[in-house]
Formats: structure tokens, C-alpha cells, sequence
């Protein structure tokens, strides 16, 4: 986040909507642009958005990076980031993979991080994770405790189960306690 | 760096308005309304009615300009519309297509 406030701090001939300002309708460019004033409409940048805090942007955005100090309503696209810093208030849905909400920051809507993988675990990633990793050691315990115990289990139930195991589980949950576990935890 | 500036990659379309000092180094297409002035730089593209106090212009103006004050076409500027101010300055190089309105009363 370095250099986004950079820029700002340096901002020689970024573009610059004043506090008396309001502009109405579509902007595009490929710098950077502050707003200190009011935009309404539809904005797209290939650099960085800073709405500093006198600064109203409601419009769809889509930049590169997007500082917010301001109020922003709509939807932010930004190829890179997002920051609401402590000033910042936002109404709408942010799509970016990294996302930074400092503590004072308000914002109502969704965030979309898209892809989430590896140890950058958010929200969104923990639950994918569970149910994945948890059937996989669990599935071939069950199938084995299954065979031993009732010589002729049917093979088409386990993959369905894992789906949609409802009316199954209770069946199979006098043979296998464990599979009774998972299913608890992957609900 | 007060005022407001629209660098040279900005595009515009839409309308702007305020009441302070405006630059434009970019495009701007739609409607400009001012109470202060307007300079369009010699990279500035505007195609748009003008409504200011002041006007500067050394880039390329479409569309009608009416200032309260005063309009400056600077050398190499290029605009094609009409203009009605109290004050009218054309500087030599300029080109420049329309009417003009100075508003006799008004002085």
C-alpha cells in the first residue's frame, strides 16, 4: 500500500477533482485521480483511485488500486487493492484480491477476494476447506468399517451421501459412528 | 495545487460543475459550469457547451462558450463554436470559427 500514498502525498499532476467540484456522467483515464469533490456515474482508471475525505464518488469503479478516505457508493472492481482507511465509508461491493479495512473504516456490502488459495485464508476460504479435507480421510474408514461389518454394502451411497446425505446417514449410522462425526461437521 | 486539474489521460463524458478553477488537459465531453475559470490546456480536448466566468483556452474547444467575464483564445488554440462574454481576446495564431456575442449592455 506503499505506493498508492506515495502518489498522493507527491500528487504534482495526477488529476484532481476540487471540493467544490461535482462531476456528472463518465470518466476514464489511464493516472491517477484524487477527489476531493463529488462524482457521480461510472469511473475506470488503470491507476489509482483516492477519494480523500471531503471527497463523494457514487459510481461503479473499476481501477487498479483504490484508496478510499471519502464516501464511495457503488461498487468497487480494482485489479489490484482496496483500502478504506479510518475516514473511509463505502456502501457497495468491493471485488479485489487483497481488500484492507482499517479499524474505524465502515462499509456496507460484500467483498469478493476472488480465488482464495494457499495461506492467505480468509472468511470465505475456511469452510471450502473443511468439507473438502474432512470427507477424504473419513470416506475410505467408512467404506472399510461398512464392508467388514455387513459383508454386502451397495457402492452407489457413498459418493451421493456425500451430497446429499439426509435421509442416508441415519441407515448407516447404526453400522458407522464415524461417519455420524463427519456428517455433524461438515453440516 | 488547489484547483482542480483533469490530467491528460482523463476522458470525460458527462457534466461538470463547481465554482472553482478548473484545468483541462484532457477531454472533456458534455457540458462544463463554472462560476470561476476554466483553462484548457494545449493538450485539453473539450467538446461542450461552456458556461464559466473566465475561459482560457490554448487546446481545442467544440461548442458554444458563454462567459460572464472574459474568453481568451490563446495562440494555436483551436475552437469552433460561439462565444458571447463582455471581453473577447484572440491572440494572434489562434483559429477560431463562430459568432461572437460581447454583449454591449452588460458594460
Amino acid at each position: 500500500m506503499a505506493n498508492p500514498k506515495d502518489t498522493s502525498s507527491s500528487s504534482g499532476d495526477n488529476t484532481v477533482i476540487g471540493p467544490s467540484i461535482v462531476i456528472n456522467g463518465k470518466l476514464s483515464g489511464d493516472e491517477d485521480l484524487t477527489v476531493r469533490g463529488r462524482l457521480e456515474g461510472e469511473l475506470s482508471l488503470t491507476k489509482t483511485l483516492i477519494v480523500e475525505p471531503s471527497g463523494v464518488v457514487k459510481a461503479n469503479v473499476d481501477v487498479k488500486n483504490a484508496v478510499i478516505s471519502g464516501a464511495v457508493v457503488g461498487n468497487v472492481d480494482a485489479a489490484e487493492s482496496v483500502e478504506l482507511t479510518k475516514e473511509g465509508r463505502m456502501v457497495g461491493d468491493i471485488r479485489s484480491p487483497r481488500v484492507i479495512l482499517v479499524d474505524g473504516a465502515s462499509l456496507r456490502g460484500r467483498i469478493d477476494m476472488g480465488e482464495v488459495k494457499g495461506e492467505r485464508s480468509e472468511k470465505g476460504a475456511r469452510p471450502v476447506r473443511a468439507v473438502r479435507s474432512v470427507p477424504v480421510p473419513a470416506r475410505p474408514a467408512a467404506r472399510i468399517g461398512k464392508s467388514k461389518l455387513e459383508g454386502k454394502p451397495s457402492p452407489p451411497p457413498p459418493p451421493s451421501e456425500s451430497r446429499s446425505g439426509a435421509p442416508v446417514p441415519p441407515l448407516v449410522a447404526a453400522g458407522s459412528r464415524r461417519r455420524v462425526v463427519v456428517k455433524k461437521k461438515a453440516r | 495545487m488547489a484547483n482542480t486539474v483533469i490530467g491528460s489521460s482523463i476522458v470525460i463524458d458527462g457534466e461538470i460543475s463547481g465554482d472553482e478553477d478548473l484545468v483541462i488537459q484532457g477531454t472533456v465531453k458534455g457540458k462544463i459550469s463554472l462560476k470561476e475559470s476554466l483553462f484548457v490546456d494545449s493538450s485539453g480536448v473539450v467538446e461542450a457547451d461552456i458556461e464559466t466566468q473566465n475561459v482560457e483556452v490554448s487546446g481545442k474547444v467544440t461548442g458554444n462558450i458563454n462567459a460572464s467575464d472574459k474568453v481568451e483564445l490563446k495562440s494555436d488554440c483551436r475552437v469552433i463554436g460561439d462565444i458571447k462574454a463582455p471581453r473577447i481576446l484572440i491572440a494572434d495564431g489562434a483559429s477560431f470559427k463562430g459568432n461572437v456575442d460581447m454583449d454591449v449592455k452588460e458594460r
